[in-house]
Formats: structure tokens, C-alpha cells, sequence
């Protein structure tokens, strides 16, 4: 047997495939991420503008993607006040900084990710379990100020404990709740029932 | 620790693999503690809530194995680079202050946990973020000490001889402090946070990790069983193709329903069909290597934990992986049990399994260079049964939770659309207790594991090594 | 387009899903086994193995709905775990060939076999 090499089996061939392969996929994510980044900023077609939250939100059937897609329908603001843009953003801001302080997602899984203790806050603004449109604010204001006791574990007696979240605290994270709801999640969690509600034309 | 014949980058090694060991048993027992609370939910409420054994658990991990390849490093460091490690207190101080900081956001998570909606609390407290919850100034810390540890290693090469082991490490590491930034940095758009955080999760754990592994494998094979460098060399640029060729558009399998467009679920879906490939490529190359040469360990702990490893990341990452990475199906499993069930058995058999065989080659060395064979004193009882147990304990949770997360996606998410009510219909479901409860059985069976590898790796070789010193054993 | 798995065809799709990467693996192994011992017989059974990959993808195919453009995944799995092995095979006799000592025991032994003019060409 001779010492011969293959150009295909050699150290340098593999040296620099790696480095073109890694190169190339590397380029091509960047490519994607600056192709993404802008479709999904706040105020593009998948994820609304902050403002979204003085708007009735639902989903509605769209057969050509065969999935559920959010549809913004008409006014409708958290808890009867009409905020500006910037208000609105500073508002959903503090539910954000709120949800990251207390740790929610030791818990929840938001857009689905985070721990499995507890349930997915995707859609948790349109879940039916609030009963109907008129008093799910109260309610989730309710269990966000104390959910020990205003528990809605359907059986269970997993509670979730008392953040002690200050009654502004809560209503930002409702009002991050209700922004999040809205983004075209391409039809994650799949056939969610969406709590009865007004017409959204 | 008789570690006179270490050089001073193996000698730092064992600092960091200590700190590992110890961060083991914290994940060990923090997840001992999130198991009893999905049964009984009553158990620290209000005191420790999951939400905290949950991010103490996931997190002693993620530092205990980056403990363990940093450590894995500096010990190959050195002989690898045929020169003495250059700026050793610099790495030293960087151990203090890194371990320093980790306890220190142990300790605030377990008494602060928490704090009120603004920045300080993300500076100081908590992220809240899974998997990189540390606090912004821990997260500060973590990249000083990376790139002192990058430094360490860069220079050190620098000085001595670069190898291509030496190259693909080194850029793999600037890679590895790099992506770290991408988590480093807030956003109220929920959609572009998930993007980042994916960049750091993903791509530290599917890629960079991946090709430290590869590094740290290469230099063993070519230590322990001779391998030519040549040939070592020319196959770690293999694994790093096909890894990076697949692994880093493999990113798209978690870009499927966080508000990306779809075109992700294609991509997401294409390359998380070729991530199986170099696991394909190991197991031919591997039944090529054993036929090339008659294997003879001098450790057969490590080799055993090499084993476990092999089979570890093929089923945990390949099999457990595939089973639902498709967008079809993942639809149904994303953010379920199923993912529970596949970081199990994944991130031991993938990284865990492959630390601890360092952990072995380690307190081989430490104690004079041991024959670690059939010969040991008590036949090797208590590593056997620690690799049997944690195998089993870690085997059967991933089992349970898939149970439990199969019933999850079945109920909770086919039929009833994941509302609030589908999600504890399911959780009170009989097979999801089960599950739970088996996941309790094994997770006990896991920390009898670990309470037998930590005696094992403070006292093997150590009966040995007095003989030796008597002279009643040959080596 | 995506269509979802039906409720029916859950277990479907994580059966043949994990049998894909098995019977890939085994195929793998099989082969590689065979070429080093050189025993054709366990070549059909790779082979076996495949023809198993082959069913388990086509399941796959069906009850994850991988049409239209997702055929494209399926044409490509079952190409790619085919052609895999060869390829990694021959990367390895490639690979250890300018090292005489690493050859396999086999090649030394029978260096004009078919065995290893098949792996070497």
C-alpha cells in the first residue's frame, strides 16, 4: 500500500471546507436574521404595534395559510382608557419588565417557551376560561393580585403563589398580555378556542 | 489531593472541576425539589417556589458543564501547546471571581428570588429569562472571566505551538463569548427577545458546546488511544462541518411560532432533518477506529463514561430530537413535557456524560498516573454502580416525561387547543401524574447515582496510589 | 403551508420519527460492520436496515403530510441516509491510508481484496 493522499481525504481539503461551510451557513443566517428582524418589529404584520391594546383582538380562519391568524378588530381599550402610542409602549414596557422581574417564565411558557409548570400565556388574554369579554379585565386583575385565593387551576391544586405584583404592576402585565396575544404566532397553540367576544369588523 | 505531578494548568483544571462536581449535586437536588412540587404543589409554597428550584436546577447545569469544559481545557492546555500556560494567576483570579459570582447569585435567587418591574431588578436580581436568568452584572462577570480564559488559551498556544485542535478551539471559543452578547440586552417586543435568547440557547448548545466536545474528544482519542494527529486533525474538520453545516441553520426548528415568518418552518424542518448526519458519520468512523486498532484502557471509568456518551447523544439529541422536531408535529409538542423529556436525556448524554469521563481521566492523573483497570482494590464497585444508576435514573425520567408529555400534547393541545382548562385537564390526567410520579422514582435513582460518583472520584485510585508509594504494587 | 398531524396519527409520527434515525444508525452500523469483517452477508442485512429507513420515511411522509414542497425532505432523507455511510466509509480508509500502521487489520492482511479495492477507489 502506498502513502498516497486524496485531495477529498486530505487534512487541508477538510480544513478549508470547514471553514467555507461554517462561513457560508454563518452568512446565510445573517442574510435571514436581517430579513426577519424588520418582519417582526413592533408595528409590522406579525407583531402589532403597542397600541394594538385599545383594539378588540381575534382570530379568524385564513385557508390559504390553514392556520388561525390574529385579526385586530375594532376598539376596544384596556380597561376603558385609550392610550397614545408612546403610553401605550411604556405601559406594555412595564408588563414586560414586570413579567422578566417576578420570573414568570419559571413557570409559564410565553410563545412556548419557559418552564411547564404552569399554562402557556400565548393566548392567556383570549382564554375562554374568563368566561366573557365584559368581566375578564376585573378577573385577571383579580387573580394577579391574589392568585392564592382566586385560584383558576380547573381542579388542580396547583396555585400559583402570591407575587405580590402592585395593582399598576398587574395592569401591565395585562396590558402585555393583551399586546402579546396578537402576534401571528403562525397558528401556535393550534385550534385555541378564542373567549366569546363582539364582532371584530 | 496528591497533585504534585499536575502542571499549572491542570492543577487550575481540578479547581474548576471541583466547583463542577458541586454544582452537580445543586442541579441534582434542585430538580429533586421541582419533581416533588409537580406532586405535591403545596411542598415550599410560598417559601421556594418552582419557579426558583426550576431556575436553580436548569441553571447549576448549564455552569456545571461549562465548569467542566473550562476545566477540560486548561488541562489539555498545556501539553497541547508544549509551553507552560502563560498568565496562570490571571486564570486563577478569574476561578475566584467567577465562582465568587456564581455563589452570589445562588444565594440571591434563593433569598431575594424576586423583585419589582424595573431595571434594577434585572441588573441585580434576576433576568427572568429561562436558562440565562443570572443577572446583567453576573452576565458581565461571566464575559470578563470568558475572555480571560480566552486569553489563557490564545496566548498560551500563541507562545508554545498552534495545532489544528489548537485553532478550531480557540474560534470556537470567540464564538462561544461571543454569542453569549447576543442574550446581553433588554427588549419589550417579546418576538425579537425570543430571536436573541434563541442565538445564545441554540447555538451554544447545538454548535459551539458541540465542537468543544469534538476538541476536548479529539485530544483524548489521541492521548488515551494513540490516534494519529493527522488523522484526529482531519476528522475534527469533518465533525466541525457537518456540525456547523447543519447545526447553525438548525436554529430554525425554534423559530417556528414565535412571530418569525414562515419560511423558518422549512428551513427550521430541513436542517433539523440533517442534524442526525454527523451522529450517522461518528458511528460509521467509530467501528472503523475499533477495528483499526485493538483498544486497550488503562481507564475504564472514563471509557465506560465515553460509551454512555456515545449512546447518550444519539438518542437523546438524535432520536429524542427528531421524534418531534417537525413543524407538523411540533405544532402539538412545542413547549410540553416532550421538551422536558429531550433536555434530559440530551444534555446528559451529550455533555454530561463527557464531563465526568474528564472528571476520571482527571483523578487518574492527580493521583500519579493510576492504571484505572481491572485491578482496582474494591473492583471498581462504586463507579460501576454510579454509571449504572445515573444511566438508569436519567433513562427512566426521560421515559416518564415522555409519557407524561405525549398525554399533554394528546389532551391539552390536539383536543383541547391549549386553553387554561385543556392545560390542568391534562396535568390531572392519571398517566401524567404517573409519569411524574416514575420521574420521581428515577430522579431518586439519579442522586444515589451522584452520592456514589462524588465518593467515587474522592477516593479512587487512592488505596492504589499508598501501595504504590509502599511499593506493593507495579505499575 | 403547513398541515398538522392528525390526533389519530400522534403516535405514527413519534414512532416512525424515532425508527428513521434508528434504523439510519443501524444501517450505518451494519454497513461499516460488514466492510470491516468482511462478511457480505451482513450487508444484506444493512441493506435490511435501510429498506426498514425506507418504510419508516414513507410513514413519515404520509402521516406528517409532508407534500408538495415537503417531498422534497423525504427525497432528500432517503438519498442521504443511502449515500451516508459510503461516503463516511470511504472518508475513513481515505483519511487513515497515508498512515500504514492504521489501515484496518483486514486491508493489511488481504491488501488485493475486492474489500478493499471497493473501499479505496
Amino acid at each position: 500500500m502506498t502513502n498516497v493522499v486524496f485531495w477529498w481525504s486530505s487534512e487541508s481539503f477538510w480544513k478549508k471546507t470547514a471553514i467555507w461551510v461554517t462561513a457560508f451557513m454563518f452568512i446565510v443566517l445573517i442574510v435571514l436574521t436581517l430579513d426577519s428582524l424588520p418582519k417582526i418589529s413592533v408595528g409590522s404584520e406579525h407583531v402589532p404595534a403597542y397600541s394594538v391594546i385599545n383594539h378588540r383582538i381575534g382570530y379568524e380562519f385564513d385557508k390559504t395559510r390553514n392556520i388561525q391568524a390574529p385579526v385586530i378588530g375594532p376598539e376596544a381599550p384596556l380597561f376603558g382608557k385609550k392610550l397614545s402610542e408612546k403610553d401605550a409602549e411604556a405601559l406594555v414596557t412595564h408588563g414586560k419588565k414586570v413579567i422578566q422581574g417576578r420570573n414568570c417564565m419559571g413557570c409559564h411558557t410565553l410563545l412556548g417557551n419557559g418552564s411547564y409548570f404552569a399554562p402557556d400565556l400565548t393566548k392567556s388574554w383570549l382564554d375562554p376560561g374568563w368566561g366573557s369579554e365584559g368581566i375578564r379585565e376585573e378577573l385577571m386583575l383579580d387573580f394577579l393580585l391574589n392568585p392564592t385565593d382566586n385560584a383558576r387551576s380547573f381542579g388542580s391544586d396547583r396555585t400559583m403563589p402570591n407575587l405580590h405584583l402592585t395593582e399598576r404592576e398587574a395592569k401591565a402585565v395585562i396590558a402585555y398580555l393583551k399586546w402579546m396575544s396578537s402576534i401571528d404566532t403562525n397558528g401556535f397553540p393550534y385550534n385555541f378556542p378564542v373567549i366569546e367576544q363582539e364582532a371584530l369588523q | 489531593m496528591n497533585s504534585i505531578s499536575l502542571n499549572g494548568g491542570q492543577k487550575l483544571a481540578i479547581k474548576y472541576f471541583s466547583v463542577a462536581v458541586a454544582l452537580f449535586v445543586a442541579q441534582i437536588l434542585f430538580g429533586l425539589l421541582s419533581g416533588i412540587q409537580y406532586l405535591a404543589p403545596g411542598f415550599l409554597h410560598g417559601v421556594l417556589d418552582f419557579n426558583i428550584t426550576r431556575t436553580v436546577h436548569i441553571n447549576a447545569m448549564v455552569v456545571w458543564l461549562l465548569y467542566g469544559f473550562i476545566g477540560s481545557v486548561y488541562w489539555l492546555l498545556e501539553e497541547e501547546s508544549q509551553t507552560e500556560i502563560s498568565g496562570l494567576w490571571l486564570g486563577n483570579a478569574a476561578f475566584w471571581v467567577l465562582t465568587s459570582a456564581v455563589a452570589v447569585v445562588v444565594v440571591v435567587f434563593l433569598l431575594v428570588q424576586t423583585g419589582p418591574g424595573d431595571d434594577f431588578t434585572r441588573w441585580f436580581v434576576n433576568e427572568g429569562r429561562e436558562y440565562i436568568e443570572a443577572p446583567r452584572w453576573a452576565d458581565i462577570g461571566i464575559v470578563v472571566c470568558l475572555s480571560i480564559f480566552l486569553y489563557n488559551v490564545a496566548a498560551t498556544f500563541n507562545k508554545g505551538r498552534w495545532s489544528g485542535i489548537a485553532g478550531v478551539l480557540t474560534l470556537d471559543l470567540v464564538a462561544l463569548a461571543g454569542i453569549y452578547l447576543a442574550g446581553m440586552f433588554y427588549t419589550t417586543n417579546i418576538s425579537v427577545d425570543q430571536y436573541w435568547w434563541w442565538w445564545v440557547i441554540h447555538l451554544w448548545v447545538e454548535a459551539t458546546w458541540e465542537v468543544l466536545v469534538g476538541c476536548i474528544m479529539a485530544w483524548g482519542l489521541m492521548k488515551t488511544l494513540k490516534v494519529d494527529r493527522k488523522i484526529v486533525t482531519t476528522w475534527l474538520y469533518i465533525e466541525v462541518a457537518l456540525m456547523f453545516g447543519s447545526g447553525i441553520l438548525g436554529l430554525g426548528h425554534h423559530y417556528f411560532w414565535i412571530g418569525t415568518p414562515e419560511y423558518w418552518l422549512s428551513i427550521g424542518g430541513f436542517f433539523s432533518a440533517l442534524e442526525p448526519v454527523p451522529l450517522v458519520a461518528m458511528v460509521v468512523h467509530a467501528v472503523y477506529d475499533s477495528g483499526v486498532r485493538h483498544m486497550k484502557s488503562s481507564n475504564n471509568p472514563a471509557f465506560a463514561w465515553l460509551i454512555a456518551h456515545a449512546f447518550g447523544n444519539f438518542f437523546g439529541a438524535g432520536v429524542w430530537g427528531f421524534m418531534h422536531t417537525l413543524p407538523q408535529i411540533n405544532l402539538y409538542t412545542h413547549g410540553t413535557q416532550w421538551s422536558a423529556s429531550h433536555g434530559h436525556l440530551a444534555f446528559f448524554g451529550a455533555y454530561a456524560t463527557i464531563v465526568i469521563a474528564m472528571f476520571y481521566i482527571a483523578a487518574q492523573y492527580a493521583r500519579g498516573k493510576q492504571q484505572l483497570g481491572d485491578d482496582l482494590p474494591d473492583r471498581g464497585w462504586k463507579w460501576k454502580w454510579a454509571l449504572g444508576l445515573l444511566n438508569l435514573g436519567v433513562v427512566g425520567m426521560t421515559v416518564a416525561l415522555l409519557i407524561s408529555g405525549y398525554e399533554q400534547s394528546f389532551i391539552e393541545r390536539a383536543q383541547e387547543g391549549s386553553t387554561w382548562y385543556g392545560y390542568f385537564a391534562a396535568q390531572v390526567h392519571p398517566w401524567f401524574i404517573q409519569g411524574m410520579e416514575w420521574r420521581m422514582v428515577f430522579g431518586s435513582v439519579t442522586a444515589i447515582g451522584i452520592v456514589l460518583l462524588v465518593w467515587d472520584l474522592f477516593t479512587i485510585g487512592k488505596q492504589k496510589a499508598i501501595k504504590v508509594k509502599a511499593g506493593i504494587v507495579q505499575t | 403551508m403547513l398541515e398538522p398531524v392528525a390526533l389519530k396519527d400522534f403516535f405514527i409520527v413519534f414512532f416512525s420519527g424515532a425508527m428513521v434515525i434508528i434504523t439510519g444508525a443501524l444501517y450505518a452500523l451494519l454497513f461499516a460492520w460488514s466492510r470491516l469483517w468482511k462478511k457480505p452477508w451482513l450487508m444484506n442485512a444493512a441493506y435490511g436496515a435501510y429498506m426498514l429507513l425506507v418504510i419508516s420515511v414513507l410513514i413519515l411522509g404520509q402521516t406528517a403530510h409532508l407534500n408538495g414542497f415537503w417531498c422534497w425532505l423525504v427525497f432528500f432523507m432517503l438519498t442521504g441516509y443511502l449515500l451516508a455511510p459510503h461516503g463516511i466509509w470511504k472518508l475513513c480508509v481515505g483519511t487513515h491510508m497515508q498512515h500504514k500502521q492504521d489501515a484496518p487489520i483486514m486491508v493489511t492482511e488481504t491488501s488485493n481484496s475486492e474489500y478493499s479495492k471497493e473501499g479505496v477507489s
